[in-house]
């Protein structure tokens, strides 16, 4: 008898300690492993486009025609441009990668792969963790009509402005980053952009969505646009 | 479980004390790596898309 109440307490007691655990693992660590995988990208795009404008290859497409002489695919996985969001605060800015795989979200923000290049026609999706993985778009419902959304390939500057959102729609909705996305209230082909993430916050039964349209570029020479200045 | 433990960590009390902290966080350090980020994106957090990939 005195085993038993020994053996069921024994285990009560780990198995509240594993929940406790992965609580703190799941709430906590995550965040701390994002924040470091997070700059670490951040870092790497940076060196990386530094290198770049050491060694110029060409002269710099003029700001009408933001097209790039012959663009690089985006490669799987990895890092190509940062993105920026003032209303999410001053200091808040995330790589984005291209894919939107379990393990590459984990590291920034994914590109859905097969949507339109940054700045292009067509519609550049990208996903992010609402919670978890350093909590990038956890106040996503706070974002306005109006609101900019600022990318960086390294060679020009993206001003995205939001037209419509957040919305709230189905899993299965994959209509909203089709090129024109209907719900949006765009009717012609354009150069849009649209956020994606899960909703409600610690849930995955709905995904909240913004739409915006791309504003103005400018060159990195130029500074940063003015979204991004205080 | 607990006490058989103990009862088989050789040495004086202070020995098995150590050994015991070391057994923990070593259960800890293994949990952390490899057994959460396992059964992490079973839950929904992981599902920010919209086309379920």
């Amino acid at each position: 008898m005195r085993v038993i109440v020994r053996s069921v307490s024994e285990l009560c007691i780990t198995v509240g300690a594993l929940i406790v655990l992965f609580v703190v693992y799941v709430l906590f660590w995550t965040g701390v492993k994002a924040d470091h995988t997070m700059s670490d990208q951040v870092h790497q795009l940076q060196s990386q486009w530094s290198r770049q404008t050491a060694h110029p290859k060409a002269s710099p497409a003029p700001a009408a025609s933001p097209v790039p002489a012959k663009p690089a695919a985006y490669k799987d996985g990895k890092p190509f441009a940062i993105m920026y969001i003032p209303r999410l605060g001053f200091t808040w800015n995330k790589p984005v990668l291209e894919d939107t795989d379990v393990s590459t979200l984990k590291k920034g923000l994914g590109h859905y792969a097969g949507t339109a290049r940054l700045g292009q026609v067509g519609n550049f999706a990208v996903a992010g963790h609402r919670r978890t993985y350093g909590n990038p778009f956890v106040n996503f419902p706070e974002l306005r009509v109006g609101d900019a959304v600022v990318l960086t390939d390294g060679t020009t500057w993206f001003t995205y402005r939001i037209d419509k959102g957040p919305y709230k729609t189905v899993p299965t909705d994959i209509e909203v980053i089709a090129p024109v996305p209907r719900k949006s209230g765009y009717t012609a082909s354009g150069r849009y952009l649209t956020l994606t993430t899960c909703d409600p916050e610690w849930g995955h039964s709905h995904r909240l969505i913004v739409w915006a349209h791309l504003d103005s570029t400018q060159p990195v020479e130029a500074g940063r646009p003015a979204a991004l200045r205080r | 479980m607990y006490g058989w433990i103990w009862r088989h960590l050789p040495g004086n009390v202070w020995v098995k004390a150590l050994i015991s902290l070391v057994l923990a966080l070593a259960v800890v350090y293994i949990l952390f790596q490899y057994v959460f980020p396992w059964a992490e994106p079973l839950l929904p957090f992981n599902d920010v898309t919209v086309d379920n990939q």
